[in-house]
């Protein structure tokens, strides 16, 4: 099957969601309606996994850390958050953000900071419990001589997590796949919509690439696919890089 | 100056030592010798107050280390040094390493502008991989050195933040001679700076070679400390005769 280049596809883009404001849409699409669906995407999955990175890692190094009763126990369930359905969690999200729910008065259903708490959700289990495994392999040794050496328990925490510094960037890119991946949960708690004009407001790639080809649209589903591999790699490249980077 | 009374140790049931007493004084080399798991590792790292006694003191200059708060504690604890059998270096450049107890001491602020460069700390960390004969490697990165200039960079890191004591469990176990000499050149070093040296080796030869005193911990105590010419051609204890002349086999 032929790939047509994306702004040859708009007209299959055009109707895809933006109902009566079609005929309004074909500068849109060229303009923006890719570009915005890219940078829903990246918003929402960057934000949930720099958030979910900012307790994951500190939570793992304390867990890989510590001698406490039931550690297995604990690793076990950090393990097991892993097969969390997606769809289950846009579930309870939904709920939390519904009208009805704890968190309803803040009125964020169907808005994309309800898609970061989704992904947040989905993206720490895999982030702490690879971070916990890279925390954990490190040498006694290394954490023993940081200690003699004056360091406190936070200097020890800080040799810890440089030593396991690819095991958590190898995390963090765990996460942001999950996330960026997702569609069950954003499309419950997002919605999949877009503005009069067509520019996305909670459509992600992955939602519309599954809206495109529930409708028979499959180059353009294709061409929005590519778009979602190549952001993967693009972030992967640059978080390899910058742990690279940071070695010296 | 640090000095160990009556203490005991043990992991779960099982006792390593007990009632032992040991001290090293500023400019001196105490050897501990005795069979391998008699538990010279576990002495040191209750020395190194890393590990807390299940009985008796540790003190340094008479300050009982485990009857102080734990930021007191913190502040003893930086006074000594320790080396182990494996040099555990971080990742990282061999100056990055030798500096890590320099900067571990110095404030946050002081910390960030380090992780730019070697703030005021350049001239110790140089001094102190010329006593190990490894100036030359300082921008070298770690896991780039041989097993036995990894050694010496583990002696160079303790050595640079000017310990009071300084203890070295089994340092040159897995060195060439070379090597070895090159350790032992820097314990005489030490010495010469007034730092107190406890070395816990299971070669005998060198103990002789390095020490003022030698203790014999054997089975699950101290039998004997005493001069080194004493401990090794006049023993007192049955039990350190004969495993100095080989006919105690562990």
């Amino acid at each position: 099957m032929p790939l047509e280049p994306v702004a040859q596809l708009a007209p299959a883009l055009l109707d895809s969601g933006a109902g009566p404001a079609a005929s309004l849409l074909g500068a849109s699409f060229r303009e923006g309606y890719v570009g915005s669906i890219i940078a829903v995407s990246l918003y929402v999955s960057l934000t949930a996994v720099a958030l979910s990175t900012l307790v994951s890692v500190p939570a793992a190094v304390a867990i890989g850390l510590a001698e406490f009763p039931g550690k297995g126990f604990v690793k076990s369930v950090v393990n097991t958050g892993m097969g969390f359905p997606s769809v289950v969690v846009g579930l309870v999200v939904l709920f939390a953000v519904s009208n009805q729910g704890p968190l309803g008065s803040l009125e964020l259903i169907f808005t994309r900071e309800a898609m970061i708490m989704s992904q947040f959700v989905l993206a720490t289990p895999p982030i702490t419990a690879i971070s916990l495994a890279a925390v954990s392999g490190v040498d006694d040794g290394v954490r023993d001589a940081a200690r003699v050496l004056g360091g406190t328990r936070i200097d020890v925490a800080l040799v810890v997590i440089k030593e396991a510094k690819y095991g958590i960037a190898t995390a963090v890119l765990a996460g942001f796949g999950r996330a960026v991946s997702e569609v069950g949960s954003v499309l419950i708690v997002g919605g999949n919509i877009t503005s009069a004009d067509g520019i996305s407001k909670t459509r992600t790639l992955t939602t519309a690439i599954q809206l495109e080809a529930r409708q028979g649209r499959y180059e353009t589903a294709m061409v929005l696919g590519a778009v979602l591999v190549a952001l993967v790699l693009t972030v992967n490249a640059i978080v390899v890089r910058f742990g690279d980077r940071g070695v010296a | 100056m640090l000095r160990a009374t009556g203490v005991s140790r043990s992991y779960g049931d099982e006792r390593v030592f007990r009632d032992l007493t040991i001290d090293v004084d500023a400019g001196e080399v105490v050897a501990v010798i005795g069979p391998s798991g008699v538990g010279k590792t576990t002495l040191l790292r209750t020395l190194a107050l890393s590990l807390e006694p299940d009985e008796g003191t540790v003190t340094l200059d008479g300050t009982d280390a485990w009857a102080v708060d734990e930021s007191a504690r913190l502040a003893l604890r930086r006074r000594v040094g320790m080396v182990f059998q494996e040099a555990s270096l971080f990742g990282g450049s061999v100056a990055r390493n030798v500096e890590y107890g320099l900067r571990v001491r110095r404030s946050w602020s002081e910390r960030i502008a380090s992780l730019f460069r070697l703030s005021g700390a350049a001239d110790a960390v140089h001094e102190s991989l010329e006593v190990v004969g490894l100036a030359d490697k300082t921008d070298q990165p770690a896991d780039s050195l041989s097993g036995g200039e990894a050694q010496r960079v583990s002696f160079a890191r303790a050595l640079a933040y000017d310990p009071d004591a300084l203890l070295l469990d089994e340092p040159t176990s897995d060195l060439d001679p070379r090597n070895t000499a090159v350790i032992e050149e820097a314990i005489g070093e030490a010495k010469a700076r007034g730092i107190g040296v406890v070395v816990a080796t299971h070669d005998m030869h060198q103990a002789e070679r390095v020490a003022d005193r030698v203790a014999v911990l054997l089975d699950d105590g101290i039998t004997e400390i005493g001069p080194t010419e004493e401990i090794f051609d006049d023993p007192a204890d049955e039990r350190t005769r004969k495993f100095i002349s080989g006919e105690l086999v562990y």
